[in-house]
């Protein structure tokens, strides 16, 4: 019997915490899938009662929030203000919560510009399993008191403890934005991506899918004009001819290309960390063994950050499992990382490899879980040994 | 006392030049940018490679002695003030850049490396380092690791944290683990962001992988003269709100203005009640926009008299006059003791309104230099030890001043760290509960208590028989005796 809590306060959460049993934390569920079930489960703590925008600074640029507030909820508070919090991860729209994309480490193509949540959070409150209400960093943006839990905490999937508030810093809207798009191969758009990296550009997002590349630029005036410029320029050195999209295009642009790497139900996602050199070789090999497999595959990256995703479709478990290990040796083979994002029935592999420091990461775990009772199961690596 | 069996097995590791034992050798290393902390360590170790780092760390451990890593001890906690009776590990030897891919912006580095050397060896690849903490050139990536430092650019750009992909730890077992990657992601929680400003606590760091970024195309520098810090303040605040994010923003009291001056001639104005550096990086259009913009506020803010850098060669001398403001001090008075609170920029005037007033109550001046963009102040207490009673007053204030920074809701350190100067008041931030969590966290990594120990966390050794929120002893209420 899986019981729910719901908890509204502090106090709350620290009781469901500390009577729970084995325990998942949860936002609004968008990323469950996105790791193996829990190994066992007493209670589900939802955070959809903890949903306060504790403090908005706007003139210190900052605002304290609950976890379980809705993303979408945030920004739309902020952008009255004319900021944001500069992190654009998929299922937002689905209702995806700040503690959970916390959670999960989870970004999307304006990444390359400002980071992940990690990058951000300057303040966060945990409730450990045994009650332990402890809270790290501050309320400054610039704060170098005492160990840092932000940091271990976000991308744990919550298996260290529940986050119950964040405080984070936040930027000026853009006030400008704009995309061009080009058709380019995946070696093509590698090399884009890496002549903007060393340039004046800027990019916010480099993405590319479907061979066809779009970049991102922010900023203001003559200035982000003259940016743009210098993306086309460089596109054409390499025969990649940018256009420019208009707002509508551009927004509509963006809006699926975020929403790739989470993948749909009934998709296998594999996902990769290379350097950023690294996707052209990657998808020439796995293209090749895709085309060999029968399924339906789906390539994106993005290209300037080294994160590549691939969506599976269609055929059997078994060729799911065969395509999955081709990546799987095409990325550690560029000397990346793998990742099993989601997979469909029967696909039974690891959702990572065991991180290189897992003793030192099981003592962590022991020292703040130590009856192991925050998402059993969830990080199969840690169960190892 | 190390135990001579120590000191031989030390010495047969890394040789005879790779350990100091001289008396007065080892007296280089009793302090190290905190001057006012001093403890000779009984040893130092010098070694080259990680593997010499964990062979020293675990012979450490066999023997029981408490070990402290050392960078360049610019430090300005005592984080790398030896334990009593232990032995100091300094990266000194490891000197070299092990790796550069400047397609990818990657470096790596050993612990050894100073920040500025990064940048230096990827300049003719038109890339650079970004945190540039006042220290740059002398102090290492070890160090700046252990600090998570910053510098006068980290408004725009972060902290080390930021910047930091990798590190290669010795942990307090002697164990070698490489935690992050270079690559945006890696798998596991993010032990690199734990180690990372950790000030040596949790292990020794033996390989840094840093990201880069290439030079910016344009960079302007202006100094705005105000009639007050507080004016000052509002002219960032304008700055802010127009959605300019400098790279920098720096402000100099008029009693700060005076010491550069003297010290380095960098022509800031000697009338001016506060004097703010204003510098923009980017793209040259969006540079050259946003400085008419950022000029145009300062005049709007009553700014009497605004200098544009010419060139290069000019903005050096503005920020030698402000990278030279803590050793400038020694113009103005014998003694200084600097503070590192950290308050919400928009709490500034107020908050430096009520210092003056504490200042003039102690009968002490205190001069400001601090990076007004993040609300980091630099309060230096001005103090002659040789006038009694005088020091005494001078570190009372100094804790004052950092109170009314927490009051404000700000922090007891932006960038100098908690070391051993402050562990003892990390109750007036921190709940026992908090406390006690990070403790959890540092006995993963150093079960028996030898890395660094009394850094950071207070012990009752270090701040009393009780830990928790500070409670004035009956005497000192009385006020037979103070504190500090």
């Amino acid at each position: 019997m899986v019981t729910e809590a719901a908890p509204a306060t502090l106090a709350e959460a620290r009781d469901a915490v500390l009577g729970g049993g084995a325990l998942l934390f949860a936002g609004a569920g968008t990323k469950l899938d996105w790791l193996p079930p829990a190994r066992a489960c007493d209670t589900i703590v939802r955070t959809a009662g903890l949903r306060r925008l504790v403090a908005h600074e706007r003139d210190d640029l900052t605002a304290t929030v609950e976890a379980g507030m809705p993303l979408a909820e945030l920004q739309r508070e902020l952008a009255g203000a004319g900021q944001w919090l500069a992190v654009d991860p998929p299922l937002a729209q689905a209702g995806a919560t700040v503690g959970g994309v916390f959670a999960a480490d989870d970004a999307g193509p304006r990444r390359l510009r400002y980071g992940t949540l990690r990058d951000q959070v300057i303040g966060c409150t945990v409730v450990l399993s045994d009650g332990a209400v402890a809270r790290s960093g501050g309320r400054v943006i610039k704060n170098v008191a005492g160990y840092d839990l932000m940091r271990p905490l976000c991308g744990s999937h919550g298996t260290l403890g529940l986050v119950t508030e964040l405080t984070v810093r936040l930027h000026p809207l853009p006030e400008r934005a704009v995309t061009l798009r080009a058709a380019a191969g995946a070696h093509a758009a590698a090399g884009l991506a890496l002549r903007l990296l060393g340039g004046v550009a800027q990019p916010s997002a480099v993405d590319w899918t479907d061979d066809t590349v779009w970049v991102l630029l922010e900023g203001r005036g003559a200035g982000l004009m003259q940016r743009a410029e210098s993306v086309r320029r460089a596109g054409a050195a390499l025969g990649v001819h940018l256009e420019e999209l208009d707002d509508a295009e551009a927004e509509a642009s963006w809006a699926v290309l975020r929403e790739l790497p989470a993948g749909r139900p009934g998709e296998t996602v594999l996902r990769a960390a290379t350097l950023p050199d690294g996707f052209g070789d990657l998808a020439i090999v796995f293209e090749r063994a895709a085309q060999r497999s029968g399924l339906q595959v789906a390539l994106h990256s993005h290209v300037a950050l080294g994160l590549h995703t691939a969506r599976l479709s269609g055929g059997t478990a078994a060729a799911h499992t065969g395509l999955a290990g081709v990546w799987r040796e095409a990325v550690a083979g560029l000397g990346g990382t793998p990742w099993l994002r989601r997979r469909v029935g029967g696909v039974a592999l690891p959702a990572s490899d065991t991180p290189a420091a897992a003793g030192l990461m099981r003592r962590l775990k022991h020292a703040l879980d130590p009856d192991g009772r925050c998402g059993p199961g969830r990080l199969d690596w840690l169960e190892a040994a | 006392m190390v135990a001579a069996a120590l000191a031989r097995r030390l010495e047969r590791l890394l040789g005879p030049d790779g350990v100091v034992r001289d008396p007065t050798a080892l007296r280089a290393y009793e302090c190290d940018g905190l001057t006012s902390h001093r403890q000779v360590p009984d040893l130092v170790a010098l070694p080259r490679t990680a593997q010499e780092v964990a062979a020293v760390v675990a012979l450490c451990a066999e023997h029981g002695v408490p070990f402290t890593p050392r960078g360049a001890g610019t430090g300005l906690s005592g984080g790398a003030l030896a334990a009593e009776g232990g032995v100091v590990v300094a990266t000194t030897r490891m000197r070299d850049i092990l790796a550069v891919d400047p397609a990818n912006q990657r470096l790596v580095a050993q612990p050894g490396v100073t920040n500025r050397e990064i940048s230096a060896a990827v300049a003719r690849h038109g890339l650079y380092y970004a945190p540039d903490p006042s220290s740059q050139v002398v102090c290492t990536i070890g160090g700046n690791v252990a600090e998570n430092s910053g510098g006068a650019h980290c408004l725009k750009y972060g902290f080390t944290t930021h910047h930091v992909l990798a590190v290669e730890l010795v942990t307090p077992g002697g164990e070698i683990v490489t935690l992050g990657s270079a690559l945006a992601e890696s798998p596991g929680y993010d032990l690199r962001g734990v180690v990372v400003g950790s000030e040596g606590t949790l292990g020794i760091v033996t390989a840094v992988t840093v990201r880069l970024l290439p030079l910016p195309e344009a960079v302007r520098t202006l100094v705005a003269d105000f009639a007050s810090p507080a004016a000052a303040g509002e002219a960032v605040s304008g700055m802010v709100a127009a959605g300019i994010t400098p790279a920098a923003v720096e402000m100099l009291d008029a009693l700060a203005i005076e010491a550069c001056e003297a010290a380095t001639s960098a022509g800031y104005s000697l009338d001016a009640g506060a004097a703010l550096i204003v510098e923009l990086d980017g793209p040259a259009a969006e540079v050259e926009a946003e400085f008419a913009a950022a000029e145009r506020i300062c005049r709007d803010h009553g700014a009497a008299r605004v200098r544009i850098a010419g060139g290069a060669q000019e903005r050096e001398l503005i920020w030698k006059g402000r990278k030279a403001a803590f050793a400038a001090m020694g113009r103005l008075a014998p003694a200084y003791l600097v503070q590192d609170g950290v308050i919400p920029r928009t709490r500034l005037g107020a908050v430096l309104g009520r210092i003056a007033e504490l200042a003039s109550e102690a009968g002490l001046r205190v001069a400001n230099v601090f990076h007004a963009g993040d609300g980091n102040l630099h309060p230096l207490v001005l103090y002659d030890a040789d006038v009694a009673g005088e020091a005494v007053r001078a570190e009372e204030l100094s804790k004052r001043i950092m109170s009314l920074c927490v009051d404000a809701g700000g922090s007891i350190t932006g960038e100098h760290g908690v070391g051993v100067d402050k562990a003892c008041d990390m109750p007036r931030m921190f709940s026992e509960e908090d406390l006690a969590v990070m403790a959890r966290v540092r006995g993963a990594f150093d079960p028996d208590g030898l890395c660094n120990p009394g850094k950071v966390l207070p012990t009752p050794r270090l701040c009393g028989d009780r830990p928790g929120p500070y409670r004035p002893h009956p005497l000192e209420e009385a006020g037979v005796i103070s504190q500090w």
